[in-house]
């Protein structure tokens, strides 16, 4: 399948298919009713087959450019069916779990992934490990169950994992080495969220959702053939994750940023916008998107991706808090008092543009990054 | 299409001839490579390449001349520049008379003839004048290397050669001096971070300091992001994407020029080092075909006027 075509045929089933495929709230919607929307849209994309393009075929997809599962993604979040980083969960977390993980396993859980009957989390931060992911302390020690399974044993916590209370399973980093083994003591370990001794407590976030969650493991029983790798492979499967979340992960987020500009022009008081500060967003949207599309096409063309993607996430950080720092200038009313359904997406959005710079890696580690990797400067201490 | 081996060979040998050559030793260095006969075989390969390296070694050329030469059908003229911070053309037919004001480049002073693209009406045409017939002030200010004139005059009976696109013209030019930027900028990155390496201050170099990387790493950002837009403007060929090449380029050179002084402190503020060389050139280069600033007030205000974003680039 060429991207061309798809592109039509994708386009023809989402505009034919509207009154389906569109959500049934209006405005921003509770996390409940986006995480149903985004669920009913991969469920009839994946039944439809044009979820299963640009996936590999012994992971039921249908194979092709991962160009293809690109333009899906951004396809649907421009016609604002889904919300864009909820929505991008499988393209951060799936392709590494499909390099890692034994081939069953992979061929088991990613039909159910990709059609929306699961969700999956991502267990990596914990309370004294953020930025410095190496540093994380979750246990996991080898033993025998009483019914003479092999497998881990897992304690410990974690925090700032997204949509964990609705995810059937977790990707989850442990410490298997000693303490200071740092990233050569990592273990990834693929997680049933029902398995006893799991339990969730979400956090409030600014934006009024519960996103994201504090994990506890309690003496967690998980089977040694859901290792994802090798013992000790959790920071290479860490690092190999790490391009896709700021590329096929990222890209769909420039058509969304495009839409609701274009809703900012379109709504928006004659005067109440500035010509320069529109012309300046509407730049930096574009070099995002511009940066981002070239990225993607790499990652199709068979390239390594590498610290280089960190120059696409400052790119969409900066594009994202300069719009809606627009927004909240032009549409102060909205942003800041009113409570109709618009008014509460604008605000909503605006509030989540703030963890632009925070979430995926700080502004300050991408920096961190360009400058160790990219520029060559050596060690900073 | 220039491709692979072909490519990296033109590369290479653009490469040595500017940084051998300036002016008119370039001119006819690019004469020999082939790079008239590479303008209109791969724009794109042509003018990325020259523009890029001709703004890394702080030469001049005739380049943009045969650049605009080219969209208005006339290649090898001097074309005659729109006043500095501008982008309208620089003639106005009119009473039976052309009236001149606008900038030539070195070219223009070593030919008999310059091509001005003046606006009749509503349209453009382009008209060929004697270059004895316009008043040339050469133009010292902050790039004196750059060689640049300010010209003006009033012609009568000059010659008309037919309707020109000059929205097109522009676009093009402002391609290429997107790339020209593009080029002094990643030079100027390049002095830096050698300068931060070496410099040692408090028993380590500069470059573990992390005000220091980050003014650098902000500085790369800011260089990627013109390098995709450039890019982008190459493949969807729209006049506004040219245009906001053109601003993300300015912008980005201003970025490094910021960054880069402030790291190359003392030494990158005497004449001994070659910084200033680069800051001194993107400052007019910033201002011809549009500055960022006013670029970018223009697409808002467009946007504005038209209640309408400018298509994205399909993926």
């Amino acid at each position: 399948m060429q991207l061309g075509a798809f592109r039509k045929s994708v386009d023809e089933w989402l505009d034919s298919r509207g009154g389906v495929l569109a959500p049934a709230f209006e405005g921003a919607g509770t996390l409940d009713q986006k995480m149903a929307q985004i669920a009913s849209v991969r469920r009839l994309a994946f039944d439809a087959g044009w979820a299963r393009w640009g996936w590999p075929e012994r992971v039921g997809g249908f194979g092709g450019s991962t160009l293809l599962r690109a333009y899906l993604s951004e396809a649907v979040t421009a016609r604002d069916l889904v919300e864009p980083g909820l929505y991008s969960m499988p393209e951060v977390l799936s392709p590494s779990v499909i390099t890692f993980a034994r081939p069953e396993l992979a061929a088991a859980m990613l039909p159910p992934l990709l059609r929306g009957d699961e969700v999956w989390c991502q267990g990596f931060s914990e309370p004294g490990t953020g930025s410095n992911l190496a540093s994380l302390t979750c246990r996991a020690v080898r033993v025998t169950a009483g019914s003479g399974r092999d497998g881990w044993r897992v304690t410990g916590q974690k925090v700032w994992t997204s949509l964990s209370q609705y995810a059937q399973r977790c990707v989850l980093l442990t410490r298997t080495g000693p303490a200071e083994s740092a990233h050569k003591g990592i273990t990834a370990l693929f997680v049933d969220m029902n398995t006893p001794g799991v339990t969730i407590r979400p956090i409030e976030t600014m934006d009024g959702e519960q996103e994201f969650s504090e994990l506890f493991f309690d003496d967690v029983f998980v089977p040694m053939e859901r290792t994802l790798g090798a013992e000790g492979q959790g920071w290479a499967l860490a690092m190999d994750m790490l391009p896709y979340e700021r590329s096929t992960a990222l890209w769909q987020r420039s058509a969304w940023l495009h839409r609701r500009l274009r809703e900012l022009v379109t709504v928006a008081e004659p005067g109440a916008i500035d010509p320069a500060a529109l012309g300046e967003v509407t730049e930096l949207v574009y070099a995002f998107r511009a940066r981002s599309r070239a990225t993607v096409h790499r990652m199709a063309a068979g390239e390594q991706l590498g610290a280089e993607t960190s120059i696409d996430k400052v790119l969409l950080a900066t594009a994202e808090q300069a719009l809606f720092d627009l927004v909240a200038e032009a549409l102060p009313a909205e942003v800041t008092i009113g409570d109709d359904p618009q008014s509460e997406r604008w605000r909503a959005e605006f509030l989540y543009s703030r963890a632009a710079t925070i979430y995926g890696g700080t502004a300050e580690i991408q920096r961190n990054v360009i400058a160790r990797r990219l520029l060559d400067l050596g060690n900073d201490h | 299409m220039i491709e692979g081996e072909d490519l990296e060979l033109f590369r290479q040998s653009l490469r040595r001839a500017t940084q051998r050559h300036t002016g008119a030793a370039l001119d006819a260095a690019l004469q020999d490579l082939g790079w008239q006969d590479a303008l209109s075989a791969d724009t794109r390969a042509a003018v990325s390449l020259l523009f890029e390296l001709q703004g890394s070694a702080n030469v001049i050329s005739s380049g943009l001349d045969w650049v605009l030469g080219s969209v208005l059908g006339q290649e090898g003229q001097a074309v005659v520049l729109p006043v500095l911070g501008q982008w309208n053309a620089p003639g106005a037919l009119g009473d039976g008379q052309l009236r001149v004001r606008g900038a030539g480049t070195a070219a223009l002073g070593e030919r008999e003839t310059a091509l001005i693209v003046a606006r009749a009406g509503e349209s453009h045409v382009t008209v060929e004048v004697g270059t004895a017939s316009l008043a040339r002030r050469a133009v010292g200010g902050i790039d004196p290397a750059l060689g640049l004139a300010e010209v003006t005059g009033a012609v009568a009976g000059s010659r008309e050669l037919g309707p020109a696109d000059w929205r097109a013209a522009v676009a093009l030019g402002q391609l290429a001096l997107g790339h020209e930027l593009l080029g002094a900028s990643r030079r100027m990155l390049e002095l830096a971070r050698e300068h931060a390496l070496g410099r040692i201050q408090f028993g380590r170099p500069i470059s573990a300091f992390q005000a220091v990387r980050h003014r650098l790493a902000e500085t790369l950002v800011a260089i990627e992001a013109a390098d995709a837009m450039l890019d982008a403007a190459w493949l969807d060929r729209t006049p506004q994407t040219a245009g906001m090449a053109k601003a993300a380029a300015g912008r980005a050179a201003r970025v490094t020029a910021r960054h880069c002084q402030q790291v190359l402190a003392g030494i990158g503020f005497t004449a001994e080092h070659p910084l200033h060389r680069h800051v001194r050139r993107i400052m007019v280069l910033e201002q011809l075909l549009g500055a960022a600033r006013s670029l970018t007030r223009e697409l808002g205000a467009e946007i504005l006027a038209g209640r309408r974003l400018p298509e994205l680039l399909p993926l």
